[in-house]
Parts: C-alpha cells; sequence; structure tokens
C-alpha cells in the first residue's frame, strides 16, 4: 500500500475516486442510453430537466430515494437485501483492477515542510499480478446476485428469470474464458500492463526470426486476435445481461425477470452492477485489443518526453501526461460503451434456446479453435 | 509456555490446524446431516481443507508439485460435483425425497 | 526492524482473519437448517479459502478456486437446491437424544485425533525457514504451467479424459425421454 503516510492515503483516495468513478458513470451513461435510443428511434429523449435532459438522472435519484421501502411478503428477507449490493460489489472489484491510466513516476518533492521521497503510482485501484483470473474470478460471483434476487422475491416468475440468468451467464463465462486464454498466449503475461505495454508503437509481426514493420497501423491486439476479440465482445454482452441477452429482464416476458419484486434505490442498484459490468467489459476491450490507456503509435515514454518539453517541472509533466493517457482511455471505453448501447436498441432478443444453443454450440467451439489456432501460430512463427 | 509467539509468527501449524478444523468441520456434516445435498457440500468442503494443507505444504516445503496436486484434486472435485448433482436431480425426479433416511435401505 | 515487524503483523492479522472467517462459514454450513443458506455459508468459506491461498502467495490457484468453485461450483449448488421443493427438516442433526450423542461424540473423537495429531506432531520442531518471496508472482504460474505439462502431461491428458466422460455422463443421466427437442 505504501511506505509512508502520503503515499498510503493517496492509494487508499485513488481506490475511492475510481470507485467513485465507476458509479458517477451510470446517470451519464443512461442519459446517453434514453437520449441515444430515442435518436435511433426517431424521436426525443429525455428534454425537460436540464439542458438537453442531463439534469434528468438527478431528478430520478431524488425520486427513487423517497420511494417506499417494501419486501414481498413470502420474500426471504436476508436474499432480499443482500441481492442488490452483491450485484455491485463483482463489477467494482473487477473494475479497481484495471489501469486506466499510465503509472505515474514522481520524484522526490517538498510539501508541507518535509520532503517526501519518490514514488510510482499506477493508476489503477489495486495492481493485481495475476490480473486477468482475478478479473474473471470476481466476474463469476455476479451471479449470485442473480439467483438471491429471484428466490429472495418469493414469485414464480423472479425465480424463472433467475435461474435463466444465472444459467446464460455460467455458459457464456466460458466463451469469455476461452477467447482471454488466446490474449493471454500471445502476451505470455497474466499482467495487464504488460499487455498494455506490449501494445506500443506501430505494427510489428515477429515471426521466422524476421520482423515485418507495417507503419500505419498501430501494434494493437485486434489485428492479432480478430476472432477472439468479436468472441470475447459477445461473451460479455452476455455478461453483463444485456440486449441481445437479454432475456433474465425480458420485459414482455417475465415482467422484468429476476428484479420485478425490486423498486427505487435496490433496483437503482442493480443497474449500477449492470452498467459496472459494461464498463469493465469496455475497459477489458480497450485493454485486451486496443492498446488500453495507450496513445496509438506513440509510447507512454515517448507522450511523456513530448510533454515535458513544455511542461513546468518533471513532476507536473509526469501528472499531465498520465492525465492524457487516462483521457485516451476514457475515449476508448466511451466508443465501446456506445456499441453497447446502439447494439441494444438494434437487435432483436434471443429465445432462451437459441440463447443456449449459441453459447454451447456456437462460441464455444470457436473460442477453443481461436485458442488452439493462436497456439499454432505462436509456436510455428517463435521457430 | 505463555509467549504469545505463535500469534504472530504465522508457520506451517497455523495452516495445518486451520486445515484440519476445516476437515473435521465437512466430516461432522457428512456423518451427522441427513439432507442428501448438504452431505455433498461437506464433502466439497473437506476437499478445500485438503486444497489448504497442500497449498501450506507447498509454500513452506519450497515445492511447487503441491500447486499442481490442488489442480487435480480442484478439478476432480469439479466433476465429482456435477455429476453427483445429476444423480441426485435423478433421485428426487423419482421419489420426490433428498433426505437418506428414506435410502437406508437397498431396495429399489 | 519497524517495516518488518509491520509486515508480520498484517500478515498475522489477515491470516487470523481469513481463518475466523472460513471456520465460521464451514461450522454455519453444516449447522443451518435451511440447505440454501448452507450452500451460501460454503460459498463464502470458498472464497475465504480463496484469500487463504493468496496469503500463501499462491495467485494463480486462489483465481481458479474463484473461477471453478465459487463461481461455477457452487452456483451449480444454488441452482439444484432451487429447482428442489424442500420442506425444511425440523430437525437437522437426529431423531433422538440418544443416538445424537453418540453421533457426536464419535465426531467428536475422529475430529480430536485428527487435530491432536497435527498439533503435537514432530512438524513443530522440524520446520525450515522460509523465505517469503520462495514463489515470485508470474514466475510462480510459469513454473506451474512447464511442470504442469512436462512432467505430468499424463495425468493432465487423463484429467481431460475425465471431464469429457463427466460432461457426456451428466447429460446422459438427466435427459428426458428423446431428448429436449422431442414431442410428447
Amino acid at each position: 500500500m505504501g511506505s509512508d503516510s502520503l503515499e498510503i492515503s493517496i492509494n487508499v483516495i485513488k481506490m475511492i475516486l475510481i470507485f467513485l468513478m465507476m458509479v458517477q458513470a451510470v446517470p451519464i451513461l443512461v442519459w446517453l442510453e434514453r437520449r441515444g435510443s430515442a435518436f435511433i428511434q426517431n424521436r426525443l429523449g429525455p428534454n425537460r430537466v436540464g439542458p438537453l435532459g442531463l439534469v434528468q438522472l438527478l431528478a430520478d435519484a431524488v425520486k427513487f430515494l423517497q420511494k417506499e421501502e417494501f419486501i414481498p411478503a413470502k420474500g426471504i428477507r436476508v436474499l432480499y437485501y443482500a441481492a442488490p449490493v452483491i450485484a455491485l460489489v463483482p463489477a467494482t472489484l473487477a473494475f479497481l483492477a484495471i489501469p486506466i491510466g499510465a503509472p505515474m513516476s514522481l520524484e522526490a518533492f517538498e510539501l508541507f515542510g518535509s520532503e517526501w521521497g519518490p514514488y510510482r503510482f499506477a493508476l489503477q485501484g489495486y495492481e493485481v499480478g495475476v490480473g486477468i483470473v482475478f478479473v474473471l474470478g470476481v466476474s463469476s460471483l455476479a451471479a449470485y446476485a442473480v439467483l438471491l434476487a429471484g428466490w429472495g422475491s418469493g414469485n414464480k416468475y423472479s425465480i424463472l428469470g433467475a435461474l435463466r440468468a444465472s444459467s446464460q451467464m455460467i455458459s457464456y463465462e466460458l466463451a469469455l474464458g476461452l477467447s482471454i486464454v488466446g490474449v493471454i498466449l500471445l502476451y505470455g503475461s497474466f499482467n495487464f500492463s504488460d499487455m498494455i505495454l506490449a501494445q506500443q508503437g506501430p505494427l510489428a509481426i515477429k515471426a521466422f526470426g524476421r520482423e515485418l514493420v507495417i507503419g500505419w497501423l498501430p501494434n494493437w491486439g485486434i489485428f492479432f486476435q480478430p476472432l477472439g476479440a468479436i468472441l470475447f465482445f459477445a461473451a460479455t454482452f452476455a455478461e453483463s445481461n444485456r440486449l441481445p441477452f437479454d432475456l433474465p429482464e425480458g420485459e414482455a416476458e417475465l415482467v422484468a425477470g429476476f428484479h420485478v419484486e425490486y423498486g427505487g434505490f435496490k433496483m437503482l442498484l442493480f443497474f449500477i452492477g449492470e452498467y459496472g459490468h459494461m464498463m469493465v467489459a469496455s475497459g477489458l476491450m480497450a485493454t485486451f485489443y486496443f492498446g488500453g490507456y495507450q496513445v496509438p503509435f506513440m509510447s507512454p515514454d515517448q507522450v511523456l518526453a513530448w510533454v515535458s518539453t513544455w511542461a513546468p517541472g518533471a513532476n507536473s509533466a509526469a501528472v499531465i501526461s498520465s492525465l492524457l493517457h487516462h483521457v485516451v482511455f476514457l475515449v476508448k471505453i466511451a466508443v465501446f460503451l456506445w456499441i453497447f448501447i446502439h447494439v441494444r436498441w438494434t437487435l432483436p432478443r434471443f429465445r432462451y434456446d437459441q440463447l443456449m444453443d449459441l453459447g454451447w454450440k456456437t462460441m464455444l467451439p470457436w473460442a477453443l479453435a481461436n485458442t488452439i489456432l493462436t497456439a499454432i501460430v505462436i509456436a510455428v512463427a517463435a521457430s | 509456555m505463555l509467549s504469545t509467539d505463535w500469534l504472530i509468527n504465522i508457520g506451517l501449524n497455523h495452516y495445518l490446524v486451520l486445515s484440519a478444523l476445516l476437515f473435521a468441520t465437512g466430516m461432522a456434516g457428512v456423518l451427522l446431516r441427513r439432507n442428501a445435498i448438504v452431505i455433498f457440500m461437506s464433502i466439497e468442503l473437506m476437499l478445500n481443507a485438503v486444497n489448504i494443507s497442500f497449498v501450506a505444504f507447498s509454500k513452506y516445503g519450497n515445492l511447487i508439485e503441491g500447486q499442481i496436486m490442488v489442480f487435480f484434486v480442484m478439478t476432480i472435485a469439479a466433476a465429482e460435483a456435477a455429476v453427483g448433482l445429476a444423480l441426485l436431480v435423478s433421485i428426487f425426479k423419482r421419489f420426490k425425497e433428498v433426505n437418506i433416511r428414506y435410502f437406508e435401505h437397498l431396495r429399489g | 526492524m519497524n517495516a518488518t515487524s509491520g509486515v508480520l503483523m498484517t500478515d498475522a492479522f489477515l491470516f487470523w482473519f481469513l481463518a475466523i472467517v472460513t471456520l465460521v462459514s464451514a461450522l454455519s454450513v453444516i449447522l443451518m437448517v435451511n440447505p440454501l443458506f448452507s450452500a451460501l455459508s460454503l460459498v463464502m468459506s470458498m472464497v475465504g479459502v480463496a484469500a487463504l491461498f493468496v496469503t500463501m502467495q499462491a495467485y494463480f490457484l486462489a483465481g481458479v478456486q474463484l473461477i471453478v468453485y465459487a463461481g461455477a461450483v457452487m452456483v451449480l449448488f444454488v441452482m439444484v437446491l432451487m429447482l428442489f421443493d424442500l420442506n425444511l427438516e425440523k430437525k437437522a442433526f437426529s431423531r433422538g437424544p440418544g443416538s445424537s450423542f453418540l453421533k457426536i461424540a464419535s465426531v467428536g473423537l475422529f475430529a480430536g485425533l485428527l487435530i491432536g495429531g497435527v498439533v503435537f506432531s514432530e512438524l513443530m520442531t522440524a520446520e525450515n525457514a522460509e523465505t517469503t518471496a520462495t514463489l515470485a508472482k508470474t514466475d510462480g504460474t510459469r513454473a506451474l504451467g512447464r511442470l504442469l505439462f512436462e512432467q505430468y502431461l499424463w495425468g493432465f491428458e487423463v484429467l481431460g479424459v475425465l471431464l469429457l466422460v463427466v460432461a457426456i455422463g451428466a447429460v446422459a443421466l438427466s435427459r428426458s425421454k428423446g431428448g429436449t427437442h422431442a414431442k410428447h
């Protein structure tokens, strides 16, 4: 956590800030969803509260906070109240492990009359050596929120929706994990920072002892793993219960599925969890296949050198360079979040047996084929 | 005798005692409970306890083979859980009961 | 000196906290009447075991424990429990005071033998001084993978065949007559 009090306090504040960032992104995302869906459907979204309807979510939050606290008569109290919290925790834990900006290396400086040593802050909640395995592990715990919500509501429709949702989630975790294995084989490491730093500069293919450099494409993972990227992205739709894998919350069929008996703030917590999963999925897409927080074609050191030419002092150069990388990361995940929203309002929902067929009979074999192909190509090209 | 060294220095024995306690708890569950699913869960608990002791030996004995053993144990436990649950579902469909009191006699 | 004692204190605190959480959850597994709460307590103890793996620097195994055990096997348990219609058992243990005393006494004897054997064994004196950086963060995984695929390849392949057999067997055990798309 750090060796002296300033470092420890900055690390703790950083964790809280990243958590708050994830929670605060939800109103923005909901606004984007409502206006974006209205644009796709040729109507206006919320436009009365505040300019362009931006304050609509604040008004909704206030409304939700004032709703009545109730529990269905046949509900189980412990499970009913625990499920929304369990929906929030895995997405938070996973998001805190993803690097959202370049690490800052600060030299010794003077503050409040004493000298604070050289620091290195990584812009993550916490650094995990086995990053991917940890993120996969905690995302798989999200199935419990759905199951407990369904059972704790004491409602037949909730239970049906919960069983469907959880079986969907555990089925698509397989395709998710297997498509990630291709990335692990490619970069030879579980660590997110290693993967991001391996995607620097222009596209460089190393095969048979020679290197082919294509100068007009960045060295992103998607050019090495196109099939894996598509499979991963599709599997994350199923993990966060987004359309077209929306059956658990199918409005017309199951009357909002496993969260039918939830109202007010508890339902908001479910939605924060769902959007949190979307943000984790977008962050992982950017990290694995699109270079993470890096500016395309430039490595973080080159950016730091460029910033140092016009920044006053080495420490402020490090801070500005990190923030610049953070903005690049935000732009990348904004693109993926818009794709999530766009797909939601474009594709119709899958039926349950179509969904399970797709997960087990199509995506799992393709993910296995991708893994085998990647392994063969790497083994042949490294000789 | 009254030194509190064992409170601060965590050694192999701590993990082994923990593993033994978990194993004993799982064993108690298998022998005492009568719901077949809870018996299954106690078996999983015993397997977890054994995993802890394998990893503890791997760390304190500087051998990595302990972790290999944990791989095998985990895989087999998952496979056994799948088959056991499939069997339980078949039993429930046939007899509408999972209390082992009804299955004490070897007659169909 | 201060730094090392600080590290020891945090290690000790982590171990005791995780050990107590895991033990309490494990006891809840066997003591709760509602089997669904037993399953959820087992999930908690598995998460505790994963955290204990982290304290023993087996990071990859901790992740695999979360993915496989807590994230898939226990979800299966909970789903199967929800498919059953379970009347809560009034007495979770046994059918009378005599037999219950016998059962608890025998379990207590077994458990005492087991724990006593561990505590008073020779291991107490034969502990070698371990270094905390024995298995580095990702190099441990690399060594693990190398060992698994070089020395224990046979066992690994047998495990794969076992999983295949189990998957087919589970489907065969629980299929309805004619399969899911059959017309009855």
